[in-house]
């Protein structure tokens, strides 16, 4: 059983020292008072004898409950010639069990007030609900039974198929969908996270034993973690968890698939005849989120382009108008991570912002921030946490975050903490150790017979 | 520090609500103020977490933005980040984020909103700010030249290069509409985005962005007593503003089916979308409609979902409801309810519209059963508690809506109750009354792309 710590009050939200400019007329804003205690709920765990672990966390003064099953599965467990098929049996999912028919699942979880929710990702499956708080342990059940005896009927299979086909021809108009595919392929190379989408052939040929053979494959007990957040009876939750899992197969451990990434800078550049924006990526390999450094890149990037605040967004938006929401983040799969500046941008204005995006990084390189600018950073990162863990479906978040990179039960209570002691030293040296402009890949989506130009002082260009 | 001031500013205490039971539901705490100058101010305390939203929503939308400046309302909005009196550029935002909090705005068809979510301890810090700018608007050309560009390039991300980009929540109302204020371009053309000027901005702020047409909405961690003193030190001298008649947003009744076509360079798939105009806010067959809509289009077990989807597979998903833009419960004037879905260029759109048409006479030619009605209820009930009972903006969002558009924010304790009381018989006769054929207007989207997926993709 793991007992959240608490937070020291004073951790949360340290005192703020404002940049304004010094006009004497000027009316400052009224300090505010102490800040006010906040610790993370409790929460409550255990595993099973077959390898699955549970997390229950009662949280809120509504009568819901939100349930959610995770699986270390995913794309990431696809061969070369099974691409989307983890989504294919995503969506096979929810079409039976061998106790209710897809129909029956609908109803049943209707009538529970919700909706059953899977979702596929790179290396993570989910199963989830959310529903009032008198059906909670039928919900469990059906998760459960959805989860592990799945019937997989073989007559819907085809029209799963068609509505993946559709989704994968919609995916290839959209230029955000085309600049985050070729990201992938520059990145990740011959790594599973390097292809994003099928070919129709591919698509059209996966059978329902192939269906059938990745779950039976890649799903069991020991890569299986349920969450619970919200109005329950903790005691009778254990009690249901344990009678609805019992039988389930331990099956293999997860799989750790870490890639080797490596980048340079060659700017692909992808024709969009006559788009009026460009869609830009610009993307390095960094520290994983289980590495010391990771925290302290997470304060860099939100100091950098991560906030409304932030450096790149005010430049490229605030002072120059060029784009409306241009942001960088840290995507992270188990154990591997990269940096990524994002924007869509007005077509004669591309060159001028990657320019812009580059003067920022290099300004953090060379200059560590001023302490106000950081202790901000801070406190933006500081609240944002606590406003995560105000609501259900933020706590689970964190919960999942938190077990699947293996980070440790203190992690989430010391979080406040170590974003708080980062130094303003720290930021510049994290941007100097791992943000090297020289070797960021470039990816662009526009036309090409305006953009060309524009970007060919940023390095070689590939189509 | 003024926190133990007196309330004597507060002239106008209109109601002080503490309601002890609403039947089955949901309790929520309302506290009802209006001050001097008209500003209508709700407070809810939840103590759930160290949070406080403070939500400010000026009832002027999209809807009453002037002639020949489509997308003003929505430029508008931008304009208030972009300096006050006391905060100049960025530090509005500076100041909330540096305060460990998030904040945002939007434009809607019947309000601009802006909310700020921020640790507790700030909250006379946020409240100051709300209050500064909305006594002073402090802006220049660069800031507006700056925002047009923002404004521009948020227009071509969301609709301009991206397929579907319009579809059906910025085209759907131009087409389904007759009334101009319901049937512009809310989002705006760009040239007239171009055109707007400083002296529209200042119009436009002494006009409707007054203390009289406004409503602030405190929810979470705070004190009322506490909260209440400090919205009358910030607010209370903020002067009202005359008013303008509000326009005239009647649509006549719709005695034909509409039907219009649209082509899209970058779609690959067709598209269609089915509207029908609700019935009146808060009269029974607006309820009724509200579990219409459970019925006929939310959820896996949804009619059109079980037909579209299941039986005969013509699509993934059928999106949609009422009010693309927010809920059931946010807007005022005219409405519509719709249904969408993208389908393969095989199918033929007519034998599509006749599913949809026969799922909505199956509502009419057998009343539905209970245990249907049930579902829905439950559905409601479920969205309902977290929405209400949210401890943050979207409790927020229902008290200003209720706030500004039937002054009686305490209707939220009564909402669940207006539900109950749908009968199968009132779903028939809310049918009938509102989602005949010739009630109906049918967007397509014609796709204009090649389709990549159906000729093999990248290898």
């Amino acid at each position: 059983m793991t007992r959240l710590r608490r937070i020291a009050a004073t951790a949360v939200v340290l005192s703020l020292a404002l940049p304004f400019s010094a006009r004497a007329e000027r009316e400052l804003p009224p300090e505010g008072g102490e800040p006010k205690n906040f610790s993370l709920p409790e929460a409550h765990t255990f595993s099973m004898i077959n390898g699955l672990r549970a997390t229950l966390v009662p949280f809120g003064n509504v009568p819901k409950v939100s349930v959610g099953v995770m699986v270390r599965t995913g794309n990431v467990d696809e061969k070369t010639e099974e691409i989307w098929l983890a989504d294919i049996v995503g969506d096979m999912l929810t079409e039976g069990t061998i106790r209710r028919t897809s129909s029956e699942i609908a109803r049943d979880i209707s009538d529970m007030g919700s909706e059953v929710r899977v979702r596929v990702g790179a290396d993570r499956l989910s199963i989830s609900t959310d529903v009032l708080s008198e059906y909670g342990l039928d919900a469990m059940r059906l998760l459960a039974e959805i989860l592990t005896t799945p019937s997989f009927p073989e007559g819907e299979l085809e029209r799963i198929k068609a509505d993946n086909l559709r989704s994968l021809s919609v995916a290839r108009t959209r230029a955000q969908s085309l600049a985050n595919e070729r990201l992938s392929e520059v990145l990740y190379g011959d790594h599973r996270y390097g292809t994003t989408y099928p070919t129709k052939e591919l698509l059209q040929g996966y059978t329902i034993d192939q269906v059938r053979a990745f779950h039976s494959k890649h799903f069991g007990a020991a890569r299986t973690h349920v969450y619970v957040v919200g109005d329950f009876d903790t005691k009778r939750m254990e009690m249901m968890i344990r009678a609805v899992f019992l039988s389930f197969a331990m099956g293999p451990p997860p799989s750790e698939q870490i890639p080797n990434t490596s980048s340079e800078r060659v700017l692909h550049l992808i024709d969009r005849p006559d788009a009026p924006q460009s869609t830009i990526r610009i993307a390095i390999s960094v520290a994983d989120p289980s590495h010391a450094d990771f925290i302290p890149l997470e304060v860099t990037n939100t100091l950098l382009g991560g906030s409304f605040s932030s450096r790149i967004i005010q430049n490229v938006r605030e002072d120059k108008g060029y784009s409306y929401s241009p942001y960088s983040s840290i995507r992270t799969h188990y154990h591997d991570a990269y940096w990524v500046e994002s924007a869509d941008v007005t077509t004669e204005h591309t060159g001028a912002t990657i320019g812009e995006i580059f003067f920022e990084i290099d300004r953090l390189r060379n200059e560590a921030p001023s302490e106000e600018e950081l202790s901000s950073v801070q406190s933006y990162m500081s609240g944002s946490f606590v406003l995560s863990n105000s609501s259900r479906w933020g706590i689970m978040g964190q919960l999942i975050y938190a077990d699947f990179q293996g980070l440790g039960d203190d992690f989430l209570t010391s979080y406040v903490e170590n974003i708080h002691a980062v130094s303003a030293d720290q930021v510049r040296d994290m941007a100097r150790r791992y943000l090297h402009d020289e070797n960021m890949a470039i990816v662009v989506v526009g036309d090409t017979a305006l953009v060309r130009a524009q970007i060919e002082p940023f390095g070689k260009i590939v189509n | 520090m003024k926190t133990n001031q007196t309330i004597a500013g507060v002239a106008a205490i209109l109601s002080l609500l503490a309601i002890e039971d609403a039947g089955a539901g949901l309790n929520v705490p309302v506290e009802y103020h209006k001050l001097d100058n008209g500003l209508k101010v709700v407070l809810s305390p939840d103590h759930t977490t160290p949070k406080v939203t403070v939500a400010v929503y000026y009832h002027i939308g999209f809807r009453n933005e002037p002639r020949g400046r489509t997308g003003f309302a929505h430029l508008f909005e931008h304009m208030m980040f972009q300096g006050s009196g006391n905060l100049g550029k960025m530090e509005f935002i500076q100041l909330v984020e540096s305060s460990g909090g998030n904040l945002n705005g939007s434009t809607r068809f019947d309000f601009t909103n802006y909310f700020d979510i921020v640790p507790s301890h700030k909250l006379e810090t946020i409240l100051w700010a709300e209050a500064d700018r909305m006594r002073s608007l402090d802006i220049t050309e660069e800031n507006l030249v700056n925002q047009k560009g923002v404004v521009s390039n948020e227009v071509k991300v969301n609709v301009l290069n991206r397929p579907y980009g319009g579809f059906p929540w910025l085209d759907m109302p131009q087409y389904a509409n007759e009334n101009w204020h319901n049937a512009h371009n809310f989002y705006g053309e760009l040239a007239e985005l171009e055109a707007a000027t400083l002296e529209d901005v200042r119009l436009f702020f002494d006009t409707y962005y007054s203390p009289n047409n406004a409503v602030l909405v405190v929810t979470g961690d705070f004190d009322s007593k506490e909260a209440l003193g400090w919205v009358d030190e910030y607010f209370s001298s903020i002067p009202a503003s005359e008013l303008p008649e509000p326009p005239d947003l009647t649509e006549p009744i719709q005695l034909k089916e509409k039907r219009a076509s649209k082509g899209d360079p970058l779609a690959s798939k067709p598209a269609l979308a089915v509207s029908f105009h609700m019935p009146e806010r808060n009269t029974p067959a607006f309820y009724a409609m509200g579990v219409i809509d459970q019925i006929l289009l939310q959820g896996d077990a949804s009619r059109l979902t079980e037909r579209l989807v299941k039986s005969e597979g013509v699509t993934g998903h059928v999106a949609g409801g009422i009010n693309a833009l927010g809920s059931m419960y946010n807007y005022y004037g005219p409405m519509l309810w719709t249904a969408s879905l993208r389908y393969d260029r095989t199918e033929q759109t007519d034998d599509i519209l006749s599913m949809i048409e026969e799922e909505i006479e199956g509502l009419e030619d057998e009343l539905i059963d209970e245990k249907t009605l049930q579902r829905a209820l439950t559905r409601i009930r479920s969205d309902w508690y977290d929405r209400a009972g949210s401890s943050t903006f979207r409790r927020a969002d229902l008290l200003a809506s209720f706030a500004l558009f039937d002054d009686d924010p305490a209707r939220i304790n009564g909402i669940e109750e207006e539900f109950f009381k749908v009968t199968p018989e009132l779903i028939r006769k809310t049918v009938r009354e509102y989602l005949g054929t010739e009630k109906r207007t049918v967007l397509t989207i014609v796709p204009e792309a090649g389709d990549e997926a159906e000729n093999g993709g990248r290898s």
